[in-house]
């Protein structure tokens, strides 16, 4: 009888919870992300990441006991279109936290509207540094293109051994300021830049400047751009016989470059901060269920935008939904358990400090090659 | 190898890239000057059609593993689509202002990009044609496979279109038309199926270029046309709005351009920018371009 009873009390306690997880007012965050346009590949890639996070929490209870529902707005990269949409998450909608899963143009354009609403932004992997000068409520968990840049130029002086260079550099802010990060650290140890050339987004024909950089035959060719840039330049490197080593970065971190480079891809080495080889279970587990669940391998934008939302729930988790002790319990995240790594924290400006990831494709897939975390490379400026 | 012979082959070989563009841009351009000469549109959805060419090409290919029927194939349906966009769209506004029949090719064409991503997917396609033909080199000079099958299919066309419009009493009957429709309508010519005609050649050519560039660069995406859109735009031109002849200098022009520049110069500014500075170059002296009349 006894038994009976304490049986039924448990069993209507874990139900009440559960309808209570059901009508609790649920947590409203807000993301935008391109996924229309010709950015439609990487904002889908991170709304899909960041969706199976918004599962994962709401499988385990929510936060706090509430719902987390997620308000997705598609800013089609557009600068006037994503100020709209950082109106309508602020008074519209209601959000007590923002995760940008967009390019630098839209999260550059709403970081001083959310910053001013008070609402925290965490961005995904938008790479403009003037995001984080908003004001205290932007923070950023990509890295900067000048410290991935740094990165990529340790790689090549002091992990490949290069000597002479030649750099091939996308003609934005994202490639400017990779390219001065590479020049500072190769020229540190004895590098020496014989060929550089900047290209523009969409270029799809390299050939003339491959051409070029056969007849100056250096050790490594250094590219920045996206993966279909990336994979283009690649393949047409090989296809001209140009027999040097290829080194990219974050922008070649998709299944799509394996895809469309196809042998060529075969041993180049690229600068990340998703780590496929990654021994943790929770990195393997998010690899397989974003597999299952998109027939597709997840790449860096996902990974990052993933990572963004977490810092947020983690911080609602600690400090409850009022906007301002979300923004601090943001602020002072320690060793956060990423699938991008370690974060170690956030620095006074918002910029996130964690390791650069080394990646190397082996038989068709991204494996682990090394991974930089010398705080003379990682350690974002102050200002 | 001393330096006068290195620098001899690096020029050869770039003689050989910038004509492979070439050739691209004037498969594209082409369909783009015959539109214009038939009806004096701007039928900017046509690089909406030669976006289609290429995902119609790789449909194709899925199905019959052979490029040449794939090619056919999406040549084909491309054309059919041009009949169908020239029927539905533009006959009803070819005595309105020309801005209209303008307005509406832009809208035809943004719909045709989001279309494609709905029904394909935001994400780049890889058209994995696997070339056993190993390339030719002479000394260091390389023309690839893929740079073979480009020269060899724009030839091929471009004979195929000569013969076509010269030869032929359809093409007799497409000249006509196009010097003065209103003349060749009252002779008796029929204006409506000459019309059709041409949209059909424009867009097969249009098909045949998405199909090349997709296995070329081996990428097929939905946005793949926004480029080509104002390039062929600043390539007929140069070559003289309507120009046939014009219009193949054009491309080859701005595809060696590009080439050297960038490849010799290393300016600074975009490579899509160089288009329409060898547009303005040529302008400055000839208003008509290339080959136009006045």
């Amino acid at each position: 009888m006894k038994k009976w009873l304490l049986g039924s009390l448990i069993g209507a306690l874990v139900v009440c919870l559960g309808i209570g997880t059901l009508f609790a007012a649920p947590i409203k965050i807000g993301f935008f992300a391109p996924l229309t346009g010709f950015a439609a590949a990487d904002g889908t890639s991170a709304k899909n990441a960041v969706m199976l996070a918004v599962e994962e929490v709401n499988k385990s209870g929510g936060l706090n006991g509430n719902p987390v529902k997620l308000i997705v707005y598609d800013d089609r990269d557009n600068p006037k279109e994503s100020v709209a949409i950082a109106n309508k998450l602020i008074e519209k909608d209601k959000v007590i936290a923002v995760v940008s899963g967009s390019y630098s143009t839209p999260t550059r354009v709403t970081a001083p509207i959310f910053n001013k609403a008070g609402i925290p932004m965490v961005a995904g992997y938008a790479v403009d540094p003037s995001i984080t000068k908003a004001g205290p409520y932007i923070f950023r968990n990509g890295f900067l293109g000048e410290i991935e840049g740094k990165a990529a130029g340790e790689v090549a002086v002091n992990l490949l051994k290069a000597k002479t260079l030649a750099l091939f550099t996308i003609d934005n802010d994202f490639g400017r300021a990779l390219s001065r990060g590479f020049h500072a650290r190769a020229k540190k140890f004895g590098g020496k830049v014989v060929y550089e050339h900047a290209f523009a987004i969409g270029t799809k024909d390299f050939s003339a400047m491959l051409t070029k950089v056969k007849g100056l035959s250096p050790d490594l060719l250094f590219i920045s751009g996206y993966y279909e840039e990336a994979a283009l330049a690649v393949k047409q490197a090989r296809e001209l016989g140009l027999t040097c080593k290829i080194l990219g970065e974050e922008g070649f971190d998709s299944p799509k470059f394996l895809e469309l480079a196809g042998d060529a891809a075969e041993g180049v080495v690229i600068t990340t901060n998703l780590n496929r080889d990654d021994p943790r279970p929770f990195v393997q587990d998010f690899i397989k269920q974003y597999k299952a669940k998109y027939g597709m391998e997840p790449d860096m934008v996902g990974a990052s935008s993933y990572d963004a939302f977490m810092i947020v729930a983690n911080a609602i988790r600690k400090a409850g939904t009022n906007p301002k002790a979300i923004r601090d319990a943001i602020a002072s995240t320690k060793n956060f358990d990423g699938l991008t790594g370690l974060i170690k924290h956030f620095n006074k400006i918002g910029e996130v400090m964690k390791p650069v990831q080394v990646q190397v494709v082996k038989n068709g897939a991204f494996h682990y090659y090394g991974v930089i975390s010398d705080p003379e490379i990682i350690t974002p400026p102050e200002k | 190898m001393p330096l006068q012979g290195k620098v001899i082959g690096m020029l050869a070989q770039q003689i050989v890239n910038g004509i492979t563009i070439g050739s691209i841009y004037a498969l594209i351009a082409l369909g783009l000057t015959i539109v214009y000469g038939v009806l004096k549109i701007l039928h900017i959805a046509h690089a909406g059609v030669y976006a289609m060419g290429a995902y119609l090409g790789l449909w194709a290919y899925r199905f019959i593993p052979n490029l040449f029927l794939a090619m056919i194939v999406a040549m084909a349906l491309s054309g059919v689509s041009g009949i169908v966009i020239e029927r539905f769209l533009y006959k009803s506004m070819l005595d309105k202002s020309r801005i209209v029949p303008l307005i509406a090719s832009i809208g035809l064409f943004i719909a045709m990009e989001e279309a494609f991503r709905i029904i394909s997917g935001p994400y780049v396609k890889a058209f994995p044609v696997h070339f056993r033909q190993k390339p030719w080199i002479f000394g260091s000079v390389r023309i690839s496979a893929p740079q073979m099958l480009v020269f060899g299919v724009t030839i091929a066309l471009l004979v195929l279109l000569w013969w076509v419009i010269s030869k032929t009493r359809m093409g007799k009957a497409l000249r006509a038309v196009s010097m003065d429709r209103e003349m060749a309508d009252a002779l008796g010519v029929a204006t409506e199926r000459i019309i059709s005609l041409s949209f059909f050649i424009s867009s097969a050519l249009a098909g045949a270029a998405g199909v090349l560039v997709g296995v070329f660069y081996n990428s097929v995406y939905p946005t793949m046309g926004d480029i080509p859109a104002y390039k062929a735009l600043a390539i007929i031109v140069l070559g003289g709005m309507g120009s046939i002849p014009g219009t193949i200098l054009g491309a080859f022009l701005v595809g060696i351009s590009e080439t050297f520049l960038i490849g010799f110069v290393n300016i600074p500014l975009p490579r899509d920018a160089l288009a329409f500075i060898v547009m303005i170059a040529v302008l400055m002296f000839r208003p008509y371009g290339l080959l136009g009349k006045e």
